[in-house]
């Protein structure tokens, strides 16, 4: 447990976010994890309320009036999509399509997911790491955060519109990892690995897209 | 268009949430000079932080997920929401531009907000100076050059998890001297 509650989520992590001190990965990977967790949003909420006592304590910057305009002609421009009727279709599908062993499983796969990005977030916002990012990305951003040991890897993609496979390479072979599966614009897959592995690569089906040196 | 004048924070938390576009109007006319003087307090820069706070909002309006009640205010969401945004553009830039380039920039004339009193100003630095070393360090490092908790670590060559224990403490610290957490 940390001081702060718990640490199975993105505990002291909150802090880290709030005063803008993880870089854009980091901060991507906790957006994602705190849209399906309502009790890591209260802890970074908190946090926020914090630094904002901050930056209300130094504002003295009057706003330029176009940027008002810019700001609401955005907003204008780009309408919120319906939403009424989001749950009106999933009630049809609850009641009328799927059975409920699916939601079930479903369900399963979701706390497993989330369990393993609270995992990766702990260990990205509190243990000593390394990044590489992988090259040769295009349309997106990729990059390996992993402990200098080799027992544990996080991928995380940016721009993904796909789910990605990531592989092992060595020794002429490949072996598959496993799949960072798209939410929104991002991927995340958290690997605990017992063993050094210097060469990744993300994979598209049997093409590889992007590949990420190592060194330890 | 939904006439919001007099909406509470409740309401336009709701509204924001709900991806209500009055909200976010609403939600810009209460707290742009807040946000856009974060952002200009981290980029020195009128052009630069006026593209971080519209960056940052149209993210947030796009994204349909980024905002929820239980986030609590909408204030400080969308305060560190641009101060992140405002932090990755001064990242970016100074890998671009060498310090000497920034430095031969011409200071900026500005409008500053009517409450603009000099010892005002100075609470965040003087509450800051409060602080023990140890927590002050890593927290002005953070907060005032935006550095990320490996490079505060690596600089102050003290444990990641010493770093992340002592920014929170010390920001818990530094929000209650300046009157507290406001929800």
């Amino acid at each position: 447990m940390s001081e702060l509650g718990n640490f199975e989520h993105i505990g002291d992590a909150a802090d880290l976010y709030a005063v803008g001190a993880l870089d854009d990965f980091e901060q991507a990977a906790i957006d994602k994890h705190v849209a399906g967790c309502d009790e890591c949003a209260r802890l970074l909420g908190a946090a926020e309320a914090r630094v904002t006592v901050l930056a209300e304590a130094d504002a003295r910057h009057k706003a330029p009036v176009q940027l008002e305009r810019r700001v609401v002609s955005t907003v204008r421009a780009r309408p919120s999509r319906p939403r009424a009727f989001i749950p009106a279709v999933a009630a049809a599908l609850i009641i009328g399509l799927l059975p409920s062993a699916y939601f079930w499983q479903q369900n399963q796969a979701m706390h497993a997911e989330m369990a393993a990005q609270g995992d990766a977030m702990t260990r990205v916002a509190s243990m000593p790491h390394r990044s590489v990012a992988f090259t040769d990305m295009t349309g997106g951003a990729a990059r390996v955060m992993y402990s200098p040991d080799g027992t544990w890897y996080v991928i995380f993609i940016r721009g993904a519109t796909r789910a990605l496979s990531v592989a092992w390479m060595h020794d002429g072979q490949r072996t598959m990892l496993g799949t960072a599966t798209p939410h929104g614009d991002a991927a995340m897959l958290f690997l605990p690995k017992s063993h050094r592995m210097d060469q990744l690569a993300l994979l598209d089906g049997e093409q590889v897209v992007a590949e990420a040196q190592l060194a330890y | 268009m939904v006439d919001s004048s007099g909406t509470g924070e409740e309401p336009l938390a709701d509204g924001f949430a709900a991806h209500e576009p009055w909200a976010f109007e609403e939600a810009y006319r209460r707290y742009g000079h807040l946000l856009y003087s974060t952002a200009y307090n981290v980029l020195g820069n009128a052009d630069d932080a006026g593209d971080a706070v519209h960056d940052a909002l149209a993210r947030v309006w796009r994204s349909h997920n980024a905002y929820s009640r239980a986030r609590g205010a909408v204030r400080s969401f969308l305060t560190v929401c641009v101060r992140n945004e405002a932090i990755s553009r001064r990242r970016a830039q100074s890998r671009r531009l060498r310090l000497e380039d920034r430095l031969a920039a011409e200071p900026e004339q500005h409008d500053e907000l009517p409450s603009n009193d000099p010892i005002e100003r100075d609470r965040l630095r003087a509450a800051m100076s409060r602080l023990p070393d140890e927590q002050r360090a890593p927290l002005q490092l953070a907060y005032f050059e935006g550095k990320t908790h490996t490079e505060i670590a690596h600089e102050l060559k003290i444990p990641l998890g010493t770093i992340k224990s002592r920014i929170a403490i010390g920001l818990r610290k530094l929000a209650a001297a300046l009157g507290g957490t406001r929800e």
